[in-house]
C-alpha cells in the first residue's frame, strides 16, 4: 500500500513565547541585502498613504467651494485632482505590494537554500533520529510563516501606523472637536475586537487541531485499508471517523458563531461612529462651526481609520507565529555540521606502524593495507531517548589492495555498521580506521568520497534519467553501463539510457535498480568498493545477471561486501565472520576451513547432505 | 437616513430632524447587524453540516473500494480528495453562497434607494460595474492558474527535498552535496518565480480595481455635484448616494471571487464524483449462496493463477493447487517475491479471485458474501500495521465491540499480555505517535493477538514473527497448536524450527509450488527446501554461537 508518498499533519507544538529581540534582529539581518527594494516599498507606502489621505480632503474642497456655494468654477479641476490622487494611490499601492512580496520571496529563497545546504552537511545520525516529516515542515511551513511576516507583517504594519497617524493628524487639523468624536468610539471598538479575537483565535486553533486529527485519522485508515478490509471493519472505521468529523463540524460551527457576532458587530460600531459624527457634526454645521465639506470628509476618513485597528491583533499573531518558526529554522541553521566537513586535522602522514601491524611475521608486502580497522569501538549516537549499547566491540581486520572481503554474520552482528563507518557517516568511539595507511579522519572529505563507491542494500535512485543517475557516480559512464549490464536492458527501451527512472527509481524493477546502482558505483572507477548485498530476491534471469555483473565488478578491485549469497561468500579473498559486534574469525576460505571454527562448521553443514 | 440628517442640517429647524434621523440610523444598523448575524450563521452552519456529510460519505465509499484501487492511486491523491476537495466544496457552499446572497440583497436594496435619489446618477454609477465583475473574474482565473502552478512547483520542491533526505547516505557517499544543492535551488527558484507571478497579478488587480471603483466615484461626484448645483438634487441625497455606492463596491468585487469559488467548487465536486463513481468491492450475497459440502477439505485451492493488474511483471501465482483438512497446520516457504503474500491476500479475497479456484468447505469463495469470507479467515500480515488507539481497541479490532476478556486471552496466547500489564494504563494504553511506541516484536505480537481475537477458522501468518526471537516464536506456536481443534493454520516463516512441527510444508518458487511434504520427507529429497534449510542453519549457527 505504501507508495512513498507521505503526508504530514504535524501541529506546531511550539506556541510563540512573546518577543525575542535577538531573534527579531537576526531575522531583520536577512532584509539587509534588499535595502533598495525596502526603500522602494516604504516610499511607495508613504506616498500611497499621502495620496489616499488627499482624496477625502479634495472631496471637502469640492463640497465647500463648489456644491455649497453652487459654483461650477474649478470643479472639474478638483475632480481631476481627485482622480490623480486616486491613480497615485493605486500606482503606489501596486509598487508597494509588489516590492514587498518580492522581498519576502527573495528572503525565503535565500533561507531555504541556506537551510538545505546546512542539511546536506549534518551528520547521518541527525537524519536517523529526525523524522522526515519534521524536516519537511521546517523547510516548508516554517519558512512560509516567515514569508507571511515579511509580506503582510512588517511593511504593512509600518503602512498601518502611517495611515493611522496621517488620518489622525488630518482630522485633528481640520477640526479637533469632531476628531475627538471619531476617536471616542475607538476604545470600545478596540475592546470589542480584542475580546472576540481572543475567542476566535482560540476557536481557530481548536478547529485546526480537530482538522489535523481528522486528517491523521484519514491518513491512517487509508494507509491501513488492507487491515480494515481483512477484518471487515469498514463500518467501524467510518464510525470512528464520524466522531472526529462531528467534533470538527461542531468546532467550525462555534467559530462561525463567533464570526457571526464579530463582523456585524464591527460594522455596527462603524455605523454608530457615523451616527455620532452626523449628530455632533450636524449640530456644529448648523451652528456654523464647521463647513459641510469638512463633515463629509470626516465621514470618509472615519472609514480609513477602522480597518487598520481591526487588523492590529492579526498582525501581532503573525509576528508571534513567525518568531516561533524562525526559532526552529535557526535551530537547524545553527546545528553543527558533521566533522568531515570541517578542516582536516594536521598530520595525515603515512603511518609506518600500519605496515608492521599487518606484516607480522616479517613478510612485508608493498604498501599498507587498503582497509584496516584497528580495535574499533562504536555505538550509535543516542536518539529518541533510546539507550543503545556498543555495536562494535574492538573490531580489527585488514584488507589488502585488490582483495575482496566478505562480511558474514547474523542480523545485528554489526555488518552494515562497518560499511557506515568506512564512509565516515559516524564518528567512532575508540580505535582507528585506516585507508591505505591514513586515518579516515585525516583524509579530506572530497578525497575520501572520491576513493569510495557505495552500493546500498536498498538500491536507491534519484529521479531523473538512468544516465544522470550513473553520472552522479563519476565520468566513466559507458564502461560502467556495459560492465554492470545496464546497457543490455536499457537498449531495449526507446529512451535507452535517457529513460526516466521515476521518483526513487520506482519505474524500474528491483533488479534493474540494483544494476543501475552497480553502474553508478563503477562510474568513478573507485579505489574501494563498498557493497551491502541486497537480500530481496528477483527472478532467476535477473539474479543470474546480477551475479555475473557482481563477479565482474569485484574481480581485482578492493572491495568490502556484506554478503548474503553463498556464491559471493565463496568467491571472496577474505572472509570476516562477525558476531555480536566482534570479529570472530577472519581469513580466506581455505584458512577458515583449516581453522575448524565457526566457518568450518557452517561449511560442512552446508554440504552435509550431498 | 444619512440623507435625512444631512438635509436636516441645511434645513431650518434641522436640529430635531438630525437627532431623529441619527436615532433611526442606529436602530437600523442594529437591525441590520441582527439580520446579518442570523443569515450568516444559518448559511455557514448548514454548509459545515453538508461538508461533514460529504466527507463521511466519501470515506464510506472509498474504504469499500477494492484494494487494487489503493495500489494504483497514490495515498496523497486519496487524501487530497478527502480533504482539499471537500473543503473547496464547502468554500463555495458556505462563504461563496453567503456572499452571493449578500451581494444580491445589497444590490436590490441599494439600487432601489439609489434610484429613488436619482435615476440618472444610478445609471452612471452602474456603468462601470460589468467591468469590475469581469476584471475580478479574470483575476480570479489568473490567480487560480498561477496559484496552481505555484502549488505544483511547491510539490516538486517537496519531492526533491524528500528524495534528498531519503537518499542522504548516497548524497554523502558520492559527494553529491553541491549537485543536490543546485537541484534544490532550481526547484526553489521555480517556486519563487511562480509566487512572484501570483503576487504580480494580485498587486495589479488590487491597483486596477481601486482605480476602477475610484473612477466610478469620481464620475458620480462630477455629475452629482453638478446636479446639486443645478438644484436637482439635495446635498443630503448627494452624500447618501455616495454612501450607497460605497456599500456596493465590496459586493461587486466579491462577485468575481464568488464566480471563481463556484468554478473551483465545481471541479472539486467533479473529482469527488470520480471516486464515488468507481464501483466498490462486490460484497452482496448472491441469490443462492453455495452450501457447505460435508466431506470437502476445509480449504481447497485448485489451479489458481493470478497476475496483478496493470503491472507487467507477469503472473505472481501460477497453477497453485493444494488443500488443507480442518485443523491442519501447514507451512509455506519460499524466498521473498515467490508469491507467498499474494497467495495469502487471495485467500482473503483482497484481490478478485478467479471463480472455481479457491474453495472454503467446498464453497467457491467468489460466490460467498465477501464479509463472510473475511470473517472466516484471519490474516497476520508481514507489515505489523496498528492504529493509534488503545491496545484493547487494536487487539479487539476484528470484533464489533472489543471484549477485554477475549483480548486478554488472545494477548496471552500471543505472549504479549505480561508486557501490556507493565505499561501504564495496561490494555487501555494508547499506542502510536502520541502514545507508547512499541518495538517491532511487540507490534508483531499485537497483530497476532488481533488475529486470534478475531477468531477466524483459518489463520494465516505471513512471516508474522520475524522480529520475535525464536524461543518466543516456538511458545506462540505451541499455544496456537494447543487449540488446534478448530483452527486451520497456514503460515510462512524463515525459521526452520517452526516448520518441523507442521503437518505439511509447501515450497513456493516463482509463483509455483515446487515441493510439498513433511519436513523430513523434503529434507531427504535434498531439493529446494533443503537449500533453504541449509541457509537457515548457517544463520542459526551464527546466532547460537557464544
Amino acid at each position: 500500500m505504501s507508495n512513498g508518498t507521505e503526508f504530514y499533519f504535524y501541529e506546531d507544538r511550539v506556541e510563540a513565547r512573546g518577543m525575542d529581540i535577538r531573534l527579531l534582529r537576526r531575522l531583520l539581518s536577512y532584509l539587509v541585502p534588499h535595502k533598495g527594494l525596502i526603500a522602494l516599498a516604504l516610499g511607495g507606502l508613504l506616498l500611497g498613504t499621502a495620496c489616499q489621505l488627499a482624496g477625502p480632503y479634495i472631496l471637502k474642497l469640492v463640497i465647500d467651494r463648489n456644491v455649497t456655494p453652487r459654483v461650477l468654477d474649478g470643479m472639474a479641476g478638483r475632480i481631476l485632482l481627485y482622480l490623480a490622487a486616486l491613480a497615485g494611490a493605486m500606482g503606489f499601492l501596486y509598487l508597494q505590494m509588489f516590492s514587498v512580496s518580492l522581498i519576502g520571496q527573495r528572503v525565503i529563497l535565500h533561507i531555504r537554500t541556506e537551510m538545505f545546504g546546512r542539511l546536506q552537511r549534518l551528520p547521518v545520525s541527525f537524519f536517523d533520529r529526525t523524522p522526515t516529516g519534521r524536516l519537511m515542515t521546517r523547510l516548508t511551513s516554517d519558512v512560509e510563516a516567515l514569508q507571511e511576516l515579511i509580506s503582510s507583517g512588517l511593511v504593512s504594519t509600518v503602512g498601518d501606523v502611517a495611515l493611522l497617524a496621517g488620518t489622525a493628524s488630518v482630522l485633528l487639523w481640520m477640526d479637533a472637536r469632531l476628531a475627538l468624536v471619531v476617536f471616542a468610539v475607538l476604545p470600545a471598538l478596540v475592546l470589542f475586537v480584542e475580546l472576540l479575537k481572543r475567542f476566535i483565535r482560540e476557536a481557530n486553533r481548536e478547529k485546526r487541531r480537530k482538522l489535523a486529527r481528522i486528517n491523521a485519522y484519514l491518513q491512517e485508515h487509508v494507509s491501513g485499508v488492507a487491515v480494515v478490509k481483512a477484518f471487515v471493519q469498514e463500518e467501524k472505521s467510518v464510525r470512528g471517523f464520524d466522531a472526529r468529523n462531528e467534533e470538527y463540524c461542531a468546532e467550525s460551527i462555534r467559530l462561525t458563531n463567533f464570526y457571526s457576532v464579530y463582523f456585524p458587530g464591527v460594522e455596527l460600531f462603524a455605523s454608530v461612529a457615523v451616527a455620532l459624527l452626523l449628530w455632533q457634526g450636524g449640530i456644529r454645521v448648523i451652528a456654523g462651526a464647521v463647513t459641510f465639506g469638512t463633515l463629509v470628509a470626516f465621514l470618509e476618513y472615519a472609514q480609513k481609520f477602522y480597518n487598520p485597528i481591526k487588523d492590529m491583533s492579526d498582525k501581532y499573531n503573525i509576528l508571534q507565529a513567525a518568531l516561533a518558526s524562525s526559532e526552529r529554522i535557526f535551530h537547524i541553521l545553527d546545528m553543527e555540521v558533521s566533522p568531515e566537513y570541517g578542516p582536516v586535522p594536521s598530520g595525515g602522514e603515512e603511518d609506518a606502524g600500519a605496515v608492521d601491524a599487518w606484516g607480522a611475521g616479517g613478510a612485508r608486502r608493498a604498501g599498507p593495507p587498503a582497509i584496516e580497522f584497528r580495535d574499533v569501538w562504536f555505538s550509535y549516537p543516542k536518539g529518541g531517548g533510546e539507550e543503545r549499547g556498543m555495536v562494535l566491540r574492538g573490531v580489527s581486520f585488514a584488507l589488502l589492495e585488490g582483495e575482496t572481503g566478505a562480511i558474514v554474520g547474523a542480523t545485528g552482528a554489526g555488518k552494515t555498521t562497518i560499511l557506515n563507518l568506512l564512509c565516515r557517516f559516524y564518528e567512532i568511539s575508540r580505535g582507528e580506521i585506516r585507508l591505505f595507511g591514513r586515518d579516515v579522519r585525516e583524509i579530506p572529505r572530497g578525497e575520501l568520497r572520491g576513493m569510495i563507491s557505495l552500493v546500498l542494500q536498498d538500491p536507491f535512485l534519484f529521479s531523473g534519467t538512468i544516465r544522470e543517475n550513473v553520472e552522479a557516480g563519476g565520468a566513466a559512464i559507458d564502461r560502467a553501463v556495459e560492465v554492470a549490464g545496464v546497457a543490455r536492458f536499457s537498449a531495449a527501451w526507446d529512451g535507452g539510457l535517457i529513460t526516466q527512472v521515476g521518483e526513487r527509481g520506482g519505474r524500474l524493477s528491483v533488479g534493474q535498480r540494483q544494476l543501475v546502482s552497480f553502474a553508478r558505483a563503477l562510474a568513478r572507477d573507485p579505489k574501494i568498493l563498498i557493497l551491502d548485498e541486497a537480500t530481496s530476491s528477483v527472478d532467476p534471469v535477473t539474479e543470474h545477471e546480477l551475479q555475473s555483473a557482481l563477479a565482474k565488478i569485484l574481480s581485482g578491485r578492493t572491495s568490502l561486501v556484506v554478503a548474503h549469497r553463498l556464491s559471493t561468500i565463496l568467491s571472496a579473498d577474505r572472509i570476516i565472520v562477525m558476531h555480536r559486534g566482534k570479529v570472530r574469525e577472519t581469513g580466506t576460505h581455505q584458512e577458515l576451513l583449516a581453522a575448524r571454527g565457526i566457518y568450518h562448521r557452517l561449511f560442512t553443514l552446508q554440504f552435509a547432505g550431498r | 437616513m444619512t440623507r435625512e440628517a444631512i438635509d436636516g442640517i441645511s434645513a431650518p429647524g434641522g436640529r430635531a430632524r438630525v437627532v431623529r434621523a441619527v436615532s433611526w440610523m442606529v436602530l437600523f444598523a442594529a437591525l441590520h447587524g441582527g439580520f446579518r448575524y442570523f443569515g450568516r450563521r444559518g448559511m455557514l452552519v448548514n454548509a459545515s453540516r453538508v461538508e461533514m456529510r460529504l466527507r463521511r460519505d466519501l470515506l464510506f465509499h472509498v474504504i469499500r473500494l477494492p484494494l487494487a484501487f489503493f495500489g494504483r492511486t497514490p495515498t496523497g491523491d486519496v487524501m487530497s480528495r478527502l480533504t482539499n476537495d471537500v473543503s473547496a466544496v464547502w468554500l463555495f457552499l458556505g462563504p461563496g453562497l453567503l456572499i452571493l446572497a449578500g451581494t444580491a440583497i445589497s444590490y436590490v436594496l441599494a439600487l432601489f434607494f439609489m434610484a429613488r435619489i436619482s435615476v440618472m446618477l444610478t445609471l452612471v454609477s452602474l456603468a462601470l460595474a460589468p467591468v469590475v465583475v469581469i476584471t475580478s473574474r479574470e483575476y480570479g482565473r489568473a490567480f487560480h492558474r498561477y496559484h496552481r502552478k505555484a502549488q505544483e512547483s511547491l510539490a516538486a520542491m517537496n519531492a526533491a527535498l524528500q528524495e534528498n533526505i531519503a537518499g542522504i547516505r548516497l548524497v554523502k557517499a558520492y559527494g553529491l552535496e553541491g549537485q543536490e544543492e543546485k537541484r534544490f535551488h532550481r526547484a526553489c527558484r521555480e517556486y519563487y518565480r511562480q509566487n512572484v507571478s501570483v503576487s504580480k497579478t494580485s498587486a495589479a488587480f488590487h491597483g486596477a480595481i481601486g482605480l476602477l471603483a475610484g473612477t466610478g466615484v469620481a464620475l458620480v461626484l462630477l455629475l452629482g455635484a453638478w446636479l446639486v448645483i443645478r438644484g436637482r438634487l439635495t446635498l443630503g441625497g448627494f452624500v447618501a448616494f455616495n454612501a450607497y455606492l460605497a456599500m456596493l463596491s465590496f459586493p461587486t468585487m466579491a462577485l468575481g471571487w464568488v464566480i471563481n469559488l463556484f468554478q473551483r467548487g465545481g471541479s472539486a465536486m467533479g473529482r469527488i464524483n470520480e471516486f464515488l463513481g468507481i464501483p466498490a468491492e462486490p460484497r452482496e450475497p448472491s441469490l443462492f449462496p453455495p452450501r457447505k459440502v460435508p466431506d470437502a477439505p476445509f480449504l481447497e485451492v485448485s489451479d489458481l493463477s493470478f497476475a496483478y493488474e496493470g503491472q507487467d511483471r507477469g503472473e505472481a501465482l501460477r497453477g497453485i493447487t493444494f488443500s488443507l483438512r480442518k485443523g491442519e497446520i501447514a507451512g509455506l516457504v519460499g524466498q521473498t517475491g515467490s508469491g507467498k503474500t499474494t497467495l495469502f491476500s487471495l485467500l482473503l479475497r483482497l484481490y478478485p479471485v478467479p471463480p472455481g479456484t479457491v474453495f472454503l468447505e467446498g464453497r467457491d469463495v467468489s460466490a460467498i458474501p465477501l464479509d463472510e469470507v473475511r470473517r472466516a479467515v484471519s490474516l497476520v500480515s508481514q507489515d505489523p500495521f496498528l492504529f493509534s488507539d488503545t491496545i484493547l481497541a487494536n487487539i479487539g479490532f476484528g470484533r464489533d465491540v472489543p471484549d477485554e476478556e477475549d483480548a486478554r486471552r488472545a494477548a496471552s496466547m500471543a505472549r504479549f499480555l505480561a508486557e501490556i500489564e507493565e505499561m501504564p494504563g495496561g490494555m487501555h494504553a494508547v499506542i502510536g505517535e502520541r502514545g507508547i511506541s512499541l518495538s517491532g516484536g511487540q507490534k508483531q505480537r499485537a497483530t497476532i493477538a488481533r488475529a486470534l481475537c478475531a477468531g477466524g477458522e483459518l489463520l494465516l501468518l505471513d512471516d508474522a514473527l520475524s522480529a520475535v526471537d525464536s524461543e518466543t516464536e516456538q511458545e506462540i506456536f505451541r499455544e496456537i497448536l494447543s487449540v488446534r481443534g478448530g483452527r486451520t493454520v497456514l503460515f510462512s516463516t524463515h525459521r526452520m524450527a517452526s516448520l518441523s512441527r507442521c503437518d505439511r510444508i509447501l515450497v513456493l518458487e516463482g509463483g509455483r509450488i515446487v515441493e510439498e511434504g513433511t519436513h523430513d520427507l523434503l529434507l531427504s529429497r535434498a531439493g529446494a527446501y533443503f537449500d533453504l534449510y541449509s541457509r537457515q542453519l548457517l544463520v542459526r549457527e551464527l546466532e547460537a554461537a557464544p
